[in-house]
This record gives structure tokens, sequence and C-alpha cells, in this order.
């Protein structure tokens, strides 16, 4: 409901429709056939609706989420990012990025999986098609954003290598390059960057490996050339600029894990009933817009998530 | 130099740093006027707002606590008495950076605010300090210091209290482990480091043997 701003694109009965975007709670957005068309169209040309920094936060395009709320601007997406390698003034990173070198790029997938191997960026983009997929990206300091990924599902990629069944866990490294990067010798952070999922986590359909935005390539700041995004989970569970993945049995490290164990999870789900021990986390500030809104459990993905966790008491669980 | 030019150049010599006080005590300000009226306040402005006028709190109120250790230190009572006006514009900026919180921020939503000053240690002490701050602006007048005597002395050394609630509250503010040191903890630090440095030379043998050093006794 509000901004009745979106492209009266219909998608037709028969069309595939990514699941998380059909199963909207309000019966008019499945007239938002942009995603469906997306998926039609990818592989040509998606056309970038900014053609230039829009001051502010909201988005020119007119597109909106599964939930109804429009997506934040190509230039608060790139302009306000958080990537201690380089900086932690969110918006100097975009500057300071700009020298990381993202090509060539290779991601070597390992350990526990029957098919290892190292796969380039390129390998990437012709083997698995890319389509867009709109989320929200909600920061565990409180702030969120609505923002149009390209990539794929994690399970096409884990499925080309085959987990063993041994494999219960996933575990994702950055890069490190501290002459590419001011931040990385800081003493601060414990680099690199590593993160991790369950691997039923992995395998579920919303997670995705990006490797564009807003139509186009993944600028440096935002992870290029390919991340993890993970949309029901904390912003620092989608692990930017992956070189490394490795399926484990056990459950790995986590940079915030390690660094603050009783403030950061391993698992990190967006819950607005389970404070951080020293902030609130019942409400967040959408960038772009005024004011403060309420959070939802699991970011607003728990109809799509929520069976993964079946058994576990996410109400006592950071 | 005879006893009245000596008073007559103090006095000026006070003048001039009052004014270079207030001074810098409006830049901030008017810095903060200025980016946002360039537009230039990003793409958290609440955040940043709230973040600047912290800062510049925190800047004040050290400047304020390290004024009578000077003194002691070098005899200057004209840095002495700057404390005040450094004191009022740490009040200023404090309840600049508490109005972008309960009013830009939370929209002056009182249950939220409530809630959270309750709750989070880092509100109640952040809290904590501004309402010792507002106490001693509002008693920094001759007109208190006659009523409460030698009460007013002793309110007004709560100014080092609000001092480390202060360098709490923002070292509370930061992600990260302080304990392992790992985390953004370079300015929270720095600020907590001056502030012990203040209160040492407020111990009399430091400031003995220190002015011993100096050659001021």
């Amino acid at each position: 409901m509000g901004k009745n701003k979106y492209q009266s694109i219909l998608i037709q009965p028969g069309e595939v429709t990514p699941k998380h975007i059909y199963q909207s709670r309000r019966q008019f957005l499945k007239q938002i056939g942009v995603v469906g068309l997306g998926t039609m169209l990818a592989g040509c040309a998606w056309p970038v609706q900014e053609s230039e920094p829009v001051p502010g936060g909201i988005s020119t395009d007119s597109r909106i989420d599964d939930l109804g709320d429009s997506l934040t601007s190509l230039s608060a997406i790139t302009g306000y990012c958080n990537f201690y390698e380089f900086t932690t003034d969110k918006e100097s990173v975009d500057e300071l990025a700009q020298d990381f070198v993202t090509k060539p790029w290779s991601v070597e997938v390992s350990g526990l999986v029957n098919h290892p191997r190292t796969f380039s960026l390129d390998e990437i983009l012709e083997n698995f098609d890319q389509e867009e997929r709109i989320y929200r990206m909600r920061c565990v300091e409180a702030w969120s954003m609505v923002i149009p990924w390209m990539g794929f599902p994690l399970h096409k990629l884990l499925e080309e290598v085959d987990p063993t069944p041994e494999a219960k866990f996933i575990a994702f490294e950055t890069a490190l390059v501290p002459d590419q990067m001011d931040g990385a010798n800081s003493g601060m952070f414990p680099f690199p960057y590593v993160e991790g999922l369950r691997l039923d986590e992995a395998l579920h359909d919303l997670t995705l490996l990006a490797t564009g935005l807003y139509g186009g390539p993944l600028p440096p700041q935002n992870g290029a050339p390919i991340r993890l995004v993970v949309p029901w989970k904390y912003g620092f569970k989608s692990i930017k600029s992956i070189v490394r993945i490795s399926l484990v049995a056990d459950q790995p490290p986590t940079l915030w894990n390690t660094i603050a164990p009783q403030e950061y999870g391993f698992y990190a789900n967006v819950n607005p009933a389970v404070d951080h021990p020293r902030w609130s986390q019942a409400t967040e500030r959408r960038i772009g817009e005024p004011g403060r809104r309420e959070t939802l459990f699991m970011n607003g993905y728990a109809e799509e998530a929520m069976s993964l966790y079946e058994g576990m008491d996410l109400n006592n669980q950071i | 130099m005879t006893n009245q030019n000596e008073e007559r150049r103090q006095e000026s010599l006070q003048h001039q740093l009052n004014v270079l006080v207030h001074f810098a005590g409006i830049l901030p300000l008017i810095l903060l006027l200025g980016t946002y009226t360039r537009g230039e306040l990003g793409f958290n402005p609440i955040e940043m707002v709230i973040q600047r006028t912290g800062r510049t709190a925190v800047a004040f109120l050290l400047l304020s606590l390290s004024c009578t250790p000077i003194n002691s230190l070098f005899k200057l009572p004209v840095v002495g008495r700057l404390r005040k006006p450094l004191g009022l514009y740490a009040a200023l900026y404090a309840t600049l950076h508490f109005a972008a919180f309960s009013i830009w921020d939370y929209g002056l939503n009182f249950n939220l605010i409530w809630m959270e000053i309750r709750e989070k240690p880092f509100i109640i002490i952040g809290a904590s300090a501004l309402v010792i701050l507002i106490v001693l602006a509002a008693t920094s007048f001759r007109f208190w210091q006659r009523k409460l005597g030698k009460w007013w002395t002793w309110l007004h050394r709560l100014a080092y209290v609000a001092g480390v609630l202060v360098v709490v509250h923002y070292l509370l503010a930061t992600k990260g482990d302080l304990f392992s040191l790992q985390g953004d903890y370079a300015a929270p630090l720095i600020a907590g480091g001056v502030l012990i440095i203040s209160l040492i030379l407020r111990l009399p043998f430091v400031v003995r043997s220190l002015r011993k050093f100096f050659g001021q006794e």
C-alpha cells in the first residue's frame, strides 16, 4: 500500500515467476511482472533505469519489492556501504574501493564435495543464468535498503560441485588484498572476512550469489565481482567479494561472531524480538525515508525461510 | 609592569580567549547547517547529525575538563575561566544530539524512547550525562553560585562524572569488542585517554611534581 508507483506489466498466468515474488501477501502485487520478466530476459541487457545518481535515497525506478516498498536509489546503495577492509566510514568506501581489482577473478570451491573446482567469474556468468531479485537488506546497525540484485541461487553452484553427505555447513571467505585495501592492516579486525551458513540455509532458493545490481555489474564497494545475499539475515552475513567457498562438517567461524560472540550470532536471523545487547532491533531506518519503521521477523521472509528453523527457538537465538 | 597594566592585559587576553571559544563553539553548528543546505548530509542524515553533534559535545566537554588542570599546571587563570563557556557548548551540542535522537530519529515516540532509555545501558548512560550537563548549564550563573554556596562546587565536580559517562557511552556505541580492542575504537579510546589525563592532572601530588619539572615552584 502507499505509493502506487509500479510498472503495470502484467504477468500471464502461465509464466514462471520466482516463488518468493509470487507468494506476496497482497493480491495486486502479482501485477508486478518485472522480476518474472527479468527471468525471461536473462542474458539481455537489462535497462538500468537510473541514468544519473539521485541525491537522497529513494530511486526514480518505480518498481517495488514483494511488500510494496520502493527500491533504494543506486546512489545510496553504492554510496553507503560497510566494507571495513577499505574504511569504516560508510560514505568513503566507494572512493577507496575504486582501485580494487576484480578482473580476473576466481572462486575456489573445495572441502567436502565430490567435484571440487575453481570457477573463473566468466565461467560463472556463462554457466549460470543470472536473474534479477529484489531483496530487502537489513543491517544489524538498524538501517535497511531494498536492492535489485542480479544473480543466481547458490544451490545451482553447489549442485555442480556435489557436496558429500558429511557436509553440514558452508564457509565463505572474502579477498584480502592489503595494497588495494587501506583498512586491511588496521589491526582492528581479524581479516580475512569469513562467514558461513548451515547447508540447508545455503541450499534455500532465496540464498543468492549476486554478480550485479540495478542491471549492471557489482561495483567494487558492494562486493564485486561476486557476493552472497541472504535476505532474512542481518547484512553482515551477506559476505562480499568471495574468493573461497568450502563445504565443512562443523559450524565455521564468522568474523563478527569471532569478535563479539555475545552480540553477533552464527544464525543472525533478523528478529525484532531479539535485541542486540546494546541497542534495540525492534525498529529500523529505511535509507531514503524519514523516521523509522518496524522491523519484520526474518526481514519479511518468514513465510519462505521459517521452515529451516523448525524446532529452534528463534527468540532465544542471536 | 604595574598591577593595573597587568590586570588590563589579563582582561584583554581573557576577552580574546572568550571570543575564540565562542567562535569555536558556534563553528560546528554553522558547518553542520552548511552541510545540510548543500544536501551533503549523506544517505543516513539522521545518523550523521547524531554522530557529529555527539563528537562535538565530547570534544567540548573534554576541552572544558582540561581547563582547570592546565591552570594548575601552568598558572593560567585565563584558561581556567574558559571551562564555563566550553562546558556550555558541550551542553548545547549534547542537547542537539539528544534532540536529533528523540525528535528526528524517534519522532517523539515517547514509548519507544522510554523503552530504549530504560533498557539499553548505552542510552541510559548517555541520558544521565545529558542530565548532568543540563543541570550544570542551568546553574552556571553567579546567582546559583551564591545560592548554593559550597554545594555549587560539589555540583560542578559532576562535570567529571559526565566526562566518564560520555566516554563509556561513546565506547558502547561502537561495533566490536572493547576488551580485545577489535572494532572501530580509535576515537572513543582517544577521548578516554584525554579524560584520564585530565583526571590525573587534578591530583595534587601530580600537579606538584609536574610544576617542579616545569620550574614553576
